[in-house]
């Protein structure tokens, strides 16, 4: 890894990262002031949601609707969509930009006639993006903590949270490895934004979908959203070491796969 | 000794061409022009000088070092300047020069760096995107400089240069040389060349058609003859070898370069009725421009 870059990349990316925190943390303690209201109306709320079809429960996150009445229900139901795909958009952007935006940017020529390997260069932006995703995941995940701590009700129980906010991690980490990904396979220099931010959305609709058609066959595998288990308010629910698993094997295979494709590839101009 | 040699290197773009075969040694201690037209190859080949892109065929070294292997120790003792200045915008002229600078070692308040803004006249605490591409263009060349390089990659470094700012990076460059700086210096302006080296390839559809000497490519006794006569006349009506590129070879004024024997031409004009003669040395450029027809 090398230092200069990485300190001229934290400085080029910092206002994104706090822009980003913000509003995903802003969202989230909005959303948890809610509660408090949805307690208060528990009855109201349960006899309007029996009129809301199952299959759109389904594909909002209920699978009960007391889960709603828990906090940490509450909070997986309403806000783990929030670092899930909005998290997932910011890592995949982010990633297959920051060596992307060399070349675009028209600056690759300049930076890669430095004494700096091709490999340091990835590693470096690798760190850099990694870092930012998980500085993300730590400010939403510690809002998310103070919004629960704040409006909870009755007792609560920090381990689903924990579990459910390392998953979340590893999912917008995958994001990330895919976006870089994409980024070394692209043969021209212009941003993919648009391309990655509808690849994320995609991905979550084909989960939604696998949701809410109750199928967990392995059509909905093939989305990464899938591979997260939500069902937080279950007894049995803890790290699984298959998920684990497969979120570094996947994401460890797509930035070996980039790593090998930088290192040969001539720059885009 | 070499510090850059160039061995049967190609490179395609797919099925297009980059550069084809070429072989090329530049010695240590030169100022050796790379001299073509637009596309004719120069760029590819400085880009895989630096690795920027690898080459189809061939091998590079560079300091005795393949270009592809040992880059990363190439970079550390080469100075670039690409064709276009296209650096981070958003930094300042000072942020950027101590960024690039620190690649190499060469800490802040350096006392190069303050000569060489003084030198171009450059503001350093003028954003990037505020400045000319001419002022950009100097930034360019101070980043090249600033860490004291053995060798200097130059390509097309004086487009946006004003003529002052031109002749004081010419007297830099000669200075560099002078210390002991290898220049390598590609463009498509003889000119500019011809006023610092003494040798140039010269390149034309990805090949290396010539290297030559600036002064033996003058010696070539290539002379520009104009005749005019009051009747047509017709370049084989003089009956001489050593005729070379004609631009009017019919009519009453016959426009060629001649490269034979200069009695043999009076000779056989003795013969023609002409009005009037002139025989003298074509510009550099002219000599130039027949390597490309």
């Amino acid at each position: 890894m090398n230092r200069i870059l990485f300190f001229m990349e934290m400085r080029r990316n910092a206002r994104s990262l706090l822009l980003w925190s913000l509003v995903i943390s802003a969202l989230v303690f909005f959303t948890m002031s809610f509660f408090h209201t949805v307690m208060q109306y528990q009855q109201q709320i349960a006899g309007m949601v029996q009129l809301i079809p199952a299959v759109a429960m389904k594909m909002r996150g209920f699978s009960n609707i007391n889960d709603i009445f828990s906090v940490m229900g509450f909070y997986a139901a309403n806000n783990i969509i929030y670092m899930m795909l909005v998290g997932s958009i910011f890592a995949i952007v982010l990633s297959s930009n920051i060596l992307l935006k060399e070349e675009f940017g028209k600056t690759a020529e300049y930076l890669m006639s430095r004494p700096i390997s091709r490999n340091e260069i990835f590693l470096t932006k690798l760190t850099l993006a990694f870092l930012n995703i998980f500085i993300l995941n730590l400010i939403v995940t510690l809002v998310g903590f103070v919004a629960i701590r704040v409006y909870k009700e009755g007792s609560f129980n920090i381990d689903p949270f924990l579990v459910i906010s390392l998953y979340t991690l590893l999912l917008n980490l995958l994001f990330g490895a895919l976006g870089f990904f994409i980024s070394v396979v692209m043969k021209r220099a212009r941003p993919v934004t648009f391309f990655c931010v509808g690849l994320a959305l995609v991905l979550y609709f084909l989960y939604s979908i696998s949701k809410m058609t109750g199928v967990d066959g392995t059509f909905g595998y093939l989305s990464p959203f899938k591979w997260v288990n939500v069902e937080v308010l279950s007894p049995s629910y803890t790290f699984e070491m298959w998920r684990i698993g497969l979120f570094a094997g996947i994401a460890g295979l797509l930035i070996s796969v980039s790593n090998f494709i930088y290192r040969k590839k001539d720059i885009l101009t | 000794m070499n510090i850059i040699e160039i061995h049967k290197l190609s490179k395609y773009y797919h099925r297009s061409r980059g550069i084809e075969d070429i072989t090329l040694n530049v010695p240590q201690g030169s100022i050796f022009g790379f001299i073509g037209p637009n596309g004719a190859g120069k760029s590819t080949t400085i880009r895989i000088l630096l690795n920027l892109i690898f080459p189809t065929s061939g091998s590079a070294k560079i300091f005795g070092m393949d270009v592809v292997k040992d880059s990363k120790k190439i970079r550390s003792r080469i100075g670039y300047i690409p064709s276009d200045a296209n650096m981070y915008d958003r930094m300042t002229v000072d942020e950027f020069l101590k960024f690039g600078a620190a690649f190499y070692g060469v800490g802040n308040n350096n006392p190069r760096m303050q000569y060489l803004l003084e030198l171009f006249d450059l503001d350093p605490m003028r954003k990037i995107h505020e400045l000319s591409m001419g002022n950009k263009k100097k930034v360019s060349i101070i980043q090249a400089l600033v860490h004291r390089p053995e060798l200097l990659i130059l390509d097309e470094p004086t487009s946006g240069l004003d003529p002052l700012i031109q002749s004081r990076f010419f007297a830099l460059l000669l200075e560099e040389n002078l210390n002991g700086t290898t220049i390598f210096f590609s463009s498509h302006v003889l000119s500019e060349v011809q006023t610092l080296c003494k040798t140039v390839a010269i390149i034309k559809d990805g090949k290396i058609i010539n290297v030559e000497n600036i002064a033996s490519m003058r010696d070539k006794q290539l002379k520009k003859v104009r005749i005019v006569s009051d009747k047509e006349i017709t370049i084989q009506d003089l009956g001489i070898d050593g005729i070379g590129p004609v631009e009017s070879g019919m009519g009453k004024t016959l426009l060629f370069f001649f490269s034979g024997d200069i009695n043999a031409l009076i000779g056989s004009l003795t013969s023609q009725q002409i009005e009037n003669l002139s025989i003298e040395e074509p510009p550099l450029e002219e000599i130039f421009l027949h390597y490309y027809k």
